[in-house]
């Protein structure tokens, strides 16, 4: 997936991390949240399963629990909490449902921040406006760089005696605000350099063509053909009430014929990249 | 025909009524490799600028400057800027993306090349300059000498004819610097390209030039081979000989340590003896400042940056650490400091009062003015201002200061809190020969007074001179740390250049003396 053409990695996410957000049927939802979480440990290995059991776990719980705390729907009533209120099946399983979907989503915007380094995201943005580009290349560059000179001033003043992180708030404000306004200075002159290493360079000549290292290959185009058949077959199905997913007050869930060639479909599409790298890799 | 002809050419800086360049004449053929050094404000730079349109200063000039037998002036803009690569100083300021490789890109794109011509030029220079390992790198995470390369690779994608190249080594490590003088010259060797350079580290960029151009106030006055420019600087014996190799320096004409050997023992004279007398073991000072088996890493999984260091300073001495990039010489500097706190370990400090002057001077400055910098501190700055020779620059912006005068700025700041311990990271570095020279009398000043000063450096031969004690870090460890001169005469690889040509000898001025003495007695 890493070495796809920018638009068709853009493209399998929309579809992926749009169906996990709108599909509300527990088997689409196990479908994302299975799909998300094994592309995710492919590209992250062993950091993948900390962050699962340290972020993703507990936020499935609180996030289900804290439903319950909020939802008086639903027909089946199971007890009723001290306060009165009823705590329904319905409730538990809405509440599992969305926590599962939140889950999902998350996990998939982890993948998508990992496959989408910033030199794809700026080409994507380019796109649009082509001198945007360099723009967003730039102050990519620039801002990281503005808060370490700021870092290394703060150091360099605690070489010499001058601790700004201590004194009251008022000293602190205003060593902070120098620092700040130095920092400023500094980036000024850098920026004087930088601009004359532009023009150096023919920056500002007539007829500025704008490069990206990415490629289109045939491999995109079968990858992107498969990715918009899938994704349309499963709308259209999902339009046709396929998915049908209804909570309250009664639970109401599509079992049709049609249901499990949606499922299928997304399965395919989810396990794409991990079913695609176990063949790979297989022997 | 030759590349760039300047006749009687002069320029005066707008505003200021002297002029930076006068009487200039000057032919570079195709090919050449011309190296121009002037110690600072000689007006190299300036004339460097010139021969780029796109760099040239605001100022007024008189003269003509020819490229290809046309006027500079009336080239078109694009050629301009394809034919003429010019390479700056800071390799940080001049990388204008976040990517290295569309930072190769960059002037392509506004040549406004084809993607597909884009795509073979970047490989072609990625391949030439060995970039490939680190083609997809964040330019933010490349080392100084990978981001100095990248410069010079993405000029080059643009295929120019002639390459100007304003002190590009003087913020990098001398590894660093050797291995991209390495690669001007293998350009100008195997492609032709023509190269000027201002320098004023001249050991490597000597031996690569084919012809040396010494400035001094704004004019030319030594143009030829660097051999003879040599020759000619010692029967001027102009102070610019400070600042040229050691063999040029004890021979003239010799540019290498092995010619130098060679010279020195057609002489056939006798070294002196060692006398038993000459080093006499120091009478022990108090120690200022123990490190005892510091381990320390930076991060809970990194790996141990100092691994079981063990180092001392002592009372009014200079102590010198020296070692390669990576030993974790500044490492040290930052726990002698307290902004790093080891895992493992004991710092005992005697003293109490200690400041540090970081490797960039420019990140203790935060005045308007110098005035204003020093008075952040204290309001009785008259007595150090002195020390440092800065009462004529009370009023500049700090950032407008030269390289030196920085460093003295920074210097006086770090001394007016009084410290009893003066930790110093690349003291020397970017400074030409004579703003060392200043910088080691204030040093020596110093001691004198009973300051303890640390310094880190890679300064080999700065260290050799000035400092007493010297200690070699490696892999985490000082491995030794002996008094200067039985440092380096115990050492054969890391020393100074005289000790390579002479093992009797430590410094250049050693070497000096020694023949000064011989040709007197013989005569």
């Amino acid at each position: 997936m890493k070495t796809l053409h920018p638009i068709t990695s853009l493209l399998y996410f929309t579809a992926l991390i749009g169906f996990a957000f709108v599909f509300m049927h527990p088997v689409s939802l196990g479908i994302s949240l299975a799909g998300a979480l094994s592309f995710m440990s492919l590209l992250e290995k062993h950091k993948a399963l900390r962050f699962m059991l340290t972020f993703l776990l507990p936020l499935f719980l609180f996030a289900a629990a804290a439903n319950l705390l909020f939802s008086r729907q639903g027909v089946t009533i199971l007890a009723y909490f001290p306060s009165g209120n009823p705590l329904t099946l319905e409730s538990i399983l809405f509440g599992i449902a969305q926590a599962a979907m939140l889950v999902a989503v998350i996990a998939w915007f982890r993948c998508f921040n990992a496959v989408m380094s910033s030199d794809k995201l700026v080409y994507l943005f380019g796109r649009a406006a082509p001198a945007l580009v360099l723009l967003l290349s730039m102050s990519l560059r620039f801002v990281p760089r503005f808060t370490r000179q700021m870092q290394i001033i703060a150091a360099a003043l605690r070489g010499i005696g001058k601790d700004v992180t201590q004194g009251n708030a008022l000293q602190r404000a205003k060593h902070g605000l120098k620092i700040l306004s130095i920092t400023v200075t500094w980036a000024l002159e850098n920026a004087v350099e930088t601009a004359s290493s532009m023009r150096a360079r023919g920056y500002g000549l007539p007829g500025r063509t704008a490069f990206s290292i990415f490629r289109w290959t045939q491999r995109d185009m079968l990858v992107l053909a498969f990715v918009l058949t899938c994704a349309a077959a499963i709308i259209t199905g999902a339009a046709l009430g396929g998915l049908r997913a209804i909570y309250f007050a009664e639970i109401s869930l599509a079992w049709q014929p049609l249901t499990f060639v949606l499922f299928a479909a997304h399965t395919i599409l989810a396990l794409l990249p991990s079913v695609k790298e176990a063949l790979t890799w297989k022997s | 025909m030759e590349i760039i002809t300047m006749r009687d050419f002069s320029f005066t800086y707008s505003e200021r009524k002297a002029p930076a360049l006068g009487d200039i004449n000057l032919a570079v053929q195709p090919g050449e490799f011309v190296v121009i050094c002037g110690a600072s404000g000689s007006g190299k730079t300036t004339l460097l600028r010139q021969l780029k349109p796109a760099m040239a200063p605001h100022g007024s000039t008189a003269g003509e400057i020819h490229y290809h037998g046309k006027l500079l002036s009336e080239l078109d803009a694009r050629t301009a800027a394809a034919d003429i690569g010019f390479v700056q100083q800071c390799p940080e300021n001049q990388i204008v993306t976040d990517s290295v490789w569309h930072e190769l890109a960059f002037g392509l794109e506004s040549l406004g090349e084809p993607t597909p011509v884009i795509r073979l030029r970047v490989a072609e220079m990625a391949a030439f300059f060995d970039i490939e390992p680190w083609f997809h790198q964040r330019t933010a995470k490349l080392s100084g000498g990978q981001k100095q390369l990248l410069n010079l690779a993405s000029i080059m994608a643009m295929q120019p004819q002639l390459l100007l190249l304003d002190e590009p080594t003087s913020q990098l490590d001398p590894i660093a610097a050797a291995e991209f003088l390495a690669t001007v010259a293998k350009l100008n060797r195997d492609l032709g390209i023509t190269v000027v350079l201002t320098e004023h580290r001249l050991e490597e960029a000597f031996a690569h030039a084919s012809r040396a151009i010494v400035m001094d106030s704004g004019r030319i006055f030594c143009d030829g081979k660097p051999r003879e420019v040599g020759q000619q600087l010692r029967n001027m014996n102009h102070p610019m000989q400070l600042a040229m190799p050691t063999p040029m320096r004890l021979f003239g004409d010799c540019l290498t340590v092995s010619e130098a050997r060679q010279r020195l023992a057609q002489l056939s004279i006798d070294p002196p003896a060692v006398e038993a007398d000459a080093n006499p073991p120091a009478p022990e000072k108090a120690p200022v400042l123990n490190m005892k088996d510091i381990w320390f890493r930076y991060d809970k999984y990194a790996p141990d940056v100092l691994r079981g260091m063990n180092f001392s300073a002592h009372a009014g001495e200079i102590t010198a650490i020296l070692g390669g990039n990576g030993a974790g010489k500044s490492t040290a500097l930052g726990v002698m400091l307290g902004l790093h706190k080891p895992q493992r370990g004991k710092v005992i400090m005697h003293e109490s009062r200690l400041a540090a002057v970081p490797q960039n001077p420019q990140s203790l400055f935060i005045g308007k003015t110098v005035q204003e910098d020093l008075q952040e501190i204290t309001r009785d700055y008259a007595q150090i201002a002195q020390l440092c020779e800065l009462e004529s620059l009370l009023q500049s912006h700090p950032y407008d200061l030269s390289g030196g005068e920085q460093q003295r700025l920074a210097l006086a700041k770090a001394l007016l809190t009084h410290p009893k311990i003066l930790l110093l990271d690349e003291p020397t570095k970017g400074l030409d020969a004579q703003f060392k020279q200043q910088l080691a009398k204030i040093l020596d000043n110093l001691t004198q007074q009973g300051t303890s000063i640390v310094l880190v450096s890679h300064d080999i031969e700065f260290c050799a001179q000035h400092a007493h004690t010297c200690a070699l870090m490696f892999d985490g460890q000082v491995i030794t740390q002996a008094p200067a001169r039985q440092f380096f005469a115990g050492n054969s690889f890391y020393t100074t250049a005289a000790n390579r040509i002479a093992t009797w000898a430590i410094t250049c001025e050693d070497v000096l003396l020694f023949l000064q003495k011989k040709v007197t007695k013989k005569t």
